[in-house]
C-alpha cells in the first residue's frame, strides 16, 4: 500500500477504557500496515494505520487507555489531545459489553462534546456467556448515535456492523438533562462563550467547573477579552457548590446510564453468577456488612495473623528455631572467638545485634508481617476494600474523613509510616490532619497488632478490652478533631470494581513483594536501634532513660522492665510489640499489665519514621502537636484503664 | 497491571512518574494516580523469578 500524506485521510479515533478490546479493533481495521510512535511532546505512544471503507480511505489512530474525558494522567491527557486536535470524522468509543454501567459515562461525555460518535460494544460472547442479553438496537435508539455489537477478538463478529455504521455515519445530537440546578448552571456558563472550539460549550462548560486547567487555557485563548466575565461566573458557581460538585456531576451521569440502560441488559436466570452481586451488596448495607466485616476481621485477622503467623510460626521460629539451635550456637562462637566483653555484648549480648536485631526481625516481625500480607492481599484482590470504603463513609463522615480515607487506614495495619505517605491523596487539608493523628494513634501496625492479638488471645478478656478501647479512642478522638479542625467536608464517590474470587497469582506476588520490600526497610533499622540500645547499655544512658520512664510505668501500674518495651516502641512499633512479646514470655505481666501495656504501647507515640514523614507531610507545627497529644493521650488512657481494670476486677 | 484497589489500568510510565522517591534503594510502590492506593511492584529478583515461571 502506498503512503498518502496523513491530511487527505479522513479520521477514525478509536477510544475506551484500556483492556476492552480498543487494539483488537485497531488490527481488524488496519491490517497490519500500522505505525506506532510518541505522541509530539510526550512519551505516551499512539498507533496509526489505514484503512478503506467503501470509496472513503481512512487514517485510524489508537489512543491510549482513558476512563473519562477529564483526564488525570499523562496517557488520558493525550489521549483527550488528539480528540481535541485530530478533528475526527468517526470516533469510536470500544466498551466491554460485561461492563456497561461503569463504562458508559464516558460515552454519554463524549456525546455531550459534540463528537461523532459510534459506540462499539464488544466482547459480546463473553457478556453472553455470563447470561447477559444486550438489546443493542434499543441501546442505539436511546442514545440516538450508532451501536454496534460484537466480538472482534473471536471471529470478527461485528467488523461488517462496525464498518458500515462508520460508513454511513450521520451526525446527530442528543442532549441528556442533568438535574434543574446543574443545568442552570451548565447555561449560565455556556452561554457567555463566545469562542469556536472542537468540543461543545455543554461539555466545556462542565470541564470548566471541574477546574480542567488545559481547557480553562484553551477557553481562556478562545474567548480573549470576553474571559474575564466567563470566569468571574465559573469561579462564583465553582464557591456555591465546593462541597459536592464533582460528586453531583458524577452521579448524575450515573443517573442518566441507568436510565439508558433499563430495558438495554436483561439478565438470564441461572446462567449469572448472582452470588458475587448479592455479596457485593451485602458487603455495603451495614446491616450485613457490619456482620460480614466482623467475619473478616476474626478469620483474616484473629485467627489467621493472630492465631497462625504470632502463634504457631513464631512459636517455631522463635521458641525452637532461634533459642534452642541458632542463639546457643552463635553464642557458643562468641564465647569461643571472642575475647573483648563491647564485642560479644555487640553481637550477642542482652540488646545483640543477633540476640536481638535479628531475632527480632526474622523470628518474630516477619512472620507476622508475613501472614498479614497475605491476609491483606487476599482481601485487596477480592475487591473487597472499595466497599468497605462505602460502608464506613457515614461513621468516617462523623469523624470529619469520607470513605477515601479507608485506603490509608487500612494502609496503616501494614505501616503507619506508609500509610501517612498517602494521606496526601485525601481531599481536604483537614481531612489529611485528622486522618494522620488517627494513624499516628490508634492504628497499629501489621507486626504490632499480630504480637497483641497473639498475645492477648491467651487471656480471656483480654482481647476485648484492647479492641474496645482502640476504637473508642478512634471513634472519641476523631469526633472531637472533626469539631476543632476547621475547613470543608468533601463529599465521597467511587465507581466500584467487581467482586472476584482472589487470584493465586496476584496474592503471592504481592505478599513476596510486600515482604521483601518491609524487610529490606525494617532490618536495617532493627540492627540499627541494636546498636544504640547497645551503645545506651555501656554507655550507662539506657539505664538512665530507663530509671526516667519508671515513675511513668508505676502510674501505669507496670514494672519497671516494661520502660525498655516503650523505649524500643520509639524506634519502631513493631520493635516496641516484640519488646512486649519478650515480657510476657519472662513471665513479667499479670493479665491486667498486660493488656495496659498492650494499649498504651499500641496508642504510645508514632516510630521515628512515621514522625519523619509526618513532619515531611504535615510540617513541624502539626506534627509537633500531633507527637505531644499522642504521648499524653496514650498514658492517660493506660492510667485510666488500669484504674478502670482494677476497681472493677475485670482480668483480675 | 491493576490498581489492587480501584482496579483501573496502570502502566508502566506511571510507575516511573508516580513513585514518591520514599523508599530506600529505589522505589518499590506506585500510587494510583486515581485512587492513591500503593501498588507493590516486584522487585528485581521476584521479577525475574516471575518472568522464568512465565518462560
Amino acid at each position: 500500500m502506498a503512503e498518502q500524506p496523513e491530511q487527505q485521510d479522513k479520521k477514525i479515533i478509536l477510544v475506551g477504557n484500556p483492556n476492552v478490546g480498543k487494539s483488537v479493533v485497531f488490527n481488524v481495521l488496519t491490517g497490519s500496515y500500522t505505525t506506532v510512535s510518541n505522541y509530539p511532546g510526550t512519551s505516551v505512544e499512539v498507533s496509526r494505520g489505514q484503512c478503506q471503507i467503501g470509496s472513503d480511505r481512512f487514517l485510524v489512530l489508537d489512543t491510549p487507555g482513558m476512563y473519562a474525558l477529564l483526564p488525570i494522567t499523562e496517557e488520558e491527557r493525550v489521549a483527550r489531545r488528539i480528540l481535541l486536535e485530530e478533528s475526527p470524522q468517526v470516533v469510536v468509543h470500544v466498551i466491554d459489553a460485561r461492563n456497561l454501567e461503569r463504562m458508559l459515562p464516558m460515552t454519554l461525555q463524549l456525546i455531550e462534546a459534540g463528537l461523532p460518535v459510534v459506540l462499539m460494544v464488544n466482547i459480546m460472547d463473553e457478556a453472553e456467556r455470563l447470561g447477559m442479553q444486550i438489546d443493542i438496537a434499543l441501546l442505539q435508539e436511546k442514545l440516538q448515535i450508532p451501536v454496534v455489537g460484537g466480538a472482534l477478538g473471536r471471529g470478527r463478529r461485528g467488523l461488517w456492523e462496525l464498518r458500515q455504521a462508520i460508513q454511513d455515519y450521520l451526525p446527530r445530537q442528543a442532549t441528556f438533562a442533568y438535574a434543574t440546578d446543574l443545568e442552570k448552571d451548565i447555561q449560565r456558563v455556556s452561554s457567555l462563550m463566545l469562542g469556536d472550539y472542537i468540543l461543545g460549550k455543554r461539555s466545556l462548560s462542565l470541564m470548566l467547573l471541574q477546574r480542567d486547567e488545559e481547557i480553562v487555557e484553551r477557553v481562556r485563548v478562545g474567548e480573549g477579552e470576553n474571559y474575564a466575565a466567563l470566569e468571574q461566573v465559573v469561579n462564583e458557581t465553582i464557591f456555591a457548590r465546593r462541597v459536592d460538585l464533582h460528586l453531583r456531576i458524577n452521579l448524575e451521569r450515573k443517573r442518566i446510564c441507568n436510565g439508558l440502560l433499563t430495558g438495554v441488559i436483561v439478565q438470564q436466570q441461572g446462567m449469572q453468577p448472582a452470588w458475587t452481586e448479592r455479596l457485593s451488596t451485602w458487603t455495603m448495607n451495614p446491616w450485613t456488612g457490619i456482620p460480614l466485616l466482623l467475619v473478616i476481621l476474626y478469620f483474616g485477622l484473629y485467627q489467621f495473623v493472630g492465631g497462625f503467623g504470632a502463634g504457631t510460626i513464631v512459636d517455631i521460629l522463635e521458641g525452637t528455631v532461634f533459642e534452642e539451635y541458632l542463639n546457643p550456637w552463635v553464642i557458643g562462637l562468641s564465647e569461643r572467638y571472642i575475647p573483648w566483653y563491647w564485642l560479644k555484648e555487640l553481637i550477642v549480648g542482652e540488646y545483640g545485634l543477633f540476640t536481638l536485631g535479628v531475632r527480632y526481625a526474622v523470628a518474630i516481625i516477619l512472620p507476622i508481617v508475613g501472614t498479614f500480607f497475605v491476609a491483606f492481599a487476599v482481601i485487596e484482590d477480592s475487591g473487597y476494600f472499595p466497599r468497605l470504603a462505602m460502608l464506613v463513609d457515614r461513621v468516617f463522615k462523623k469523624i470529619g474523613l469520607n470513605g477515601r480515607a479507608v485506603i490509608p487506614m487500612v494502609l496503616g495495619f501494614g505501616c503507619d509510616t506508609m500509610a501517612t505517605v498517602v494521606t496526601r491523596t485525601l481531599e481536604s487539608q483537614r481531612e489529611r490532619i485528622i486522618a494522620t493523628l488517627l494513624l499516628a494513634l490508634a492504628i497499629p501496625c501489621s507486626a504490632q497488632m499480630g504480637v497483641i492479638l497473639g498475645l492477648l488471645s491467651g487471656v480471656p478478656g483480654a482481647l476485648a478490652v484492647w479492641m474496645a478501647s482502640m476504637v473508642g479512642v478512634f471513634l472519641l478522638v476523631g469526633l472531637l478533631a472533626a469539631q476543632v479542625v476547621p475547613g470543608v467536608r468533601p463529599m465521597f464517590y467511587m465507581e466500584i470494581p467487581p467482586l472476584r474470587v482472589p487470584q493465586l497469582q496476584n496474592v503471592l506476588i504481592k505478599t513476596l513483594t510486600r515482604m521483601q520490600w518491609y524487610f529490606m526497610e525494617v532490618f536495617p533499622l532493627f540492627m540499627i536501634a541494636s546498636v544504640i540500645l547497645w551503645a545506651g547499655k555501656l554507655s550507662g544512658a539506657l539505664a538512665w532513660l530507663v530509671q526516667a520512664f519508671n515513675p511513668v510505668m508505676r502510674l501505669l501500674g507496670l514494672p519497671n522492665e516494661a520502660s525498655t518495651a516503650f523505649i524500643f516502641g520509639f524506634f519502631r512499633r513493631d520493635f516496641g510489640a516484640a519488646g512486649l512479646y519478650d515480657l510476657q514470655t519472662e513471665g513479667l505481666l499479670d493479665p491486667v499489665q498486660l493488656t495496659v501495656a498492650a494499649v498504651t504501647l499500641t496508642l504510645f507515640v508514632p516510630c521515628v519514621a512515621q514522625f519523619l514523614v509526618m513532619q515531611k507531610e504535615r510540617g513541624w507545627k502539626t506534627s509537633l502537636q500531633i507527637f505531644l497529644l499522642v504521648t499524653g493521650l496514650a498514658f492517660g488512657v493506660g492510667w485510666a484503664l488500669n484504674r478502670l481494670l482494677l476497681a472493677t476486677g475485670i482480668l483480675a | 497491571m491493576k490498581c489492587s484497589f480501584c482496579k483501573h489500568e496502570l502502566t508502566l510510565d506511571m510507575v516511573r512518574d508516580q513513585g514518591c522517591g520514599g523508599c530506600a534503594g529505589g522505589c518499590r510502590k506506585v500510587h494510583c494516580p486515581y485512587c492513591g492506593q500503593e501498588n507493590p511492584i516486584p522487585g528485581r529478583f521476584l521479577d525475574r523469578l516471575l518472568q522464568r515461571e512465565k518462560k
